[in-house]
């Protein structure tokens, strides 16, 4: 991938890119939230209104799928949704580097919420009966072999969390940089310009329809996928979080 | 005719290995082949997603028209069901990219 992608315009010697730019988001969220609720009034007013309706959109979200017992945990989740966000909008900023397109954060990300709805479960309903579940409602010679097949339906889930995230990104990803080659210097363009006029001609009608098809289409479809892949996280997360507690109430109502 | 495809298909199989036999040991054999198996199989993993998301939206656009009431919640439920769908062919994806990419890899 480092053949044709190129590097960011700002590096720290000895420390990968993901991590740098990783920093830079949480720069961004902290300063932006600090100064959202440094002066917190009744009636919002410019960001921390901006902020309100963002994190009014989560808790609706978490209303509509766990309830509002899932109120909870809006910190968790609209973290990981901001983060995701941010990161995958990012990556599209050129000279900048996305963290999401590097496995190491999204399988950190992923490994949050695997921890986190496991923990929520466990501390919701006693670690015994949290995995008295994952052997399900069968017969009792069955059981041993529903907890495993359970086993690794969860132990996929991070899995499926990580490689969702970091193949949709690293894909679009490819897929500008090969656009980007094929209409720079190195391509299209550079044909036009080469001085033949076959080259000025052919070149330059293709460079022009290269540069058109990526800003027109290939660039919205990219912040598309952006906003489309931090909601299924989040919304994932939530399915997995309610998946977790919603267990107990379920038995109790049929016991 | 036939003679010629099999001559042909003998020489495929066969000179990428001459070629890098005498190139030196970068990447032993299996180069050529993983770039070839990484195109056919992201096509086809691509072909088999697209049928697979075209049924899962048609049904969600006919469940949206017969009840408008319930747009708002089928929608959230077909786009999880797609990304469910495409992590599928998300895996061939990582898994052709592996292919090509990442050296060291000595599928010996």
């Amino acid at each position: 991938m480092e053949a044709i992608e190129h590097p960011p315009i700002f590096r720290l010697p000895g420390i990968p890119d993901h991590v740098t730019y990783t920093w830079l988001v949480m720069i961004i969220l902290a300063a932006v939230t600090f100064a959202a609720s440094r002066n917190l009034q009744l009636v919002p007013r410019g960001i921390q209104n901006f902020l309100e309706v963002v994190l009014a959109q989560f808790t609706q979200m978490i209303d509509d799928v766990t309830g509002h017992e899932g109120r909870r945990y809006l910190p968790l989740l609209a973290t990981l949704g901001l983060f995701i966000l941010t990161a995958n909008l990012m990556s599209l900023v050129p000279g900048l580097a996305g963290p999401t397109g590097n496995l190491n954060t999204t399988a950190a990300c992923a490994i949050v919420v695997f921890v986190a709805y496991h923990w929520i479960g466990a501390r919701k309903q006693g670690l015994v009966a949290y995995l008295k579940h994952f052997a399900g409602p069968v017969p009792l010679p069955l059981k041993p072999l529903m907890f495993v097949i359970e086993l690794i339906s969860h132990l996929a889930r991070p899995l499926s969390l990580t490689l969702r995230l970091f193949g949709n990104m690293v894909g679009g990803h490819i897929l500008l940089a090969v656009i980007f080659l094929l209409m720079g210097l190195d391509g299209l363009i550079g044909w036009a310009l080469s001085g033949s006029v076959v080259g000025a001609v052919v070149g330059g009608i293709g460079g022009a329809v290269t540069i058109v098809f990526t800003v027109g289409f290939l660039y919205p479809l990219k912040i598309l996928v952006a906003f489309l892949q931090a909601f299924i996280f989040v919304m994932l997360t939530m399915l997995y979080i309610s998946g977790a507690i919603e267990e107990a109430d379920h038995h109790a109502e049929h016991h | 005719m036939r003679r010629s495809l099999i001559l042909g298909g003998v020489a495929v199989l066969v000179f990428p290995t001459a070629a890098l036999a005498a190139d030196g040991a970068s990447g032993g054999w299996i180069g050529p082949f993983a770039v070839i198996a990484a195109g056919i199989g992201m096509a086809i993993a691509a072909g088999l997603c697209g049928l697979g998301q075209g049924r899962a939206v048609a049904s969600a656009v006919d469940a949206m028209a017969r009840q408008p009431g319930a747009a708002a919640r089928i929608q959230t439920a077909m786009i999880i069901g797609l990304a469910l769908i495409e992590s599928l062919a998300i895996y061939t994806l990582v898994i052709a990219l592996i292919l090509l990419f990442v050296k060291g890899i000595q599928f010996s």
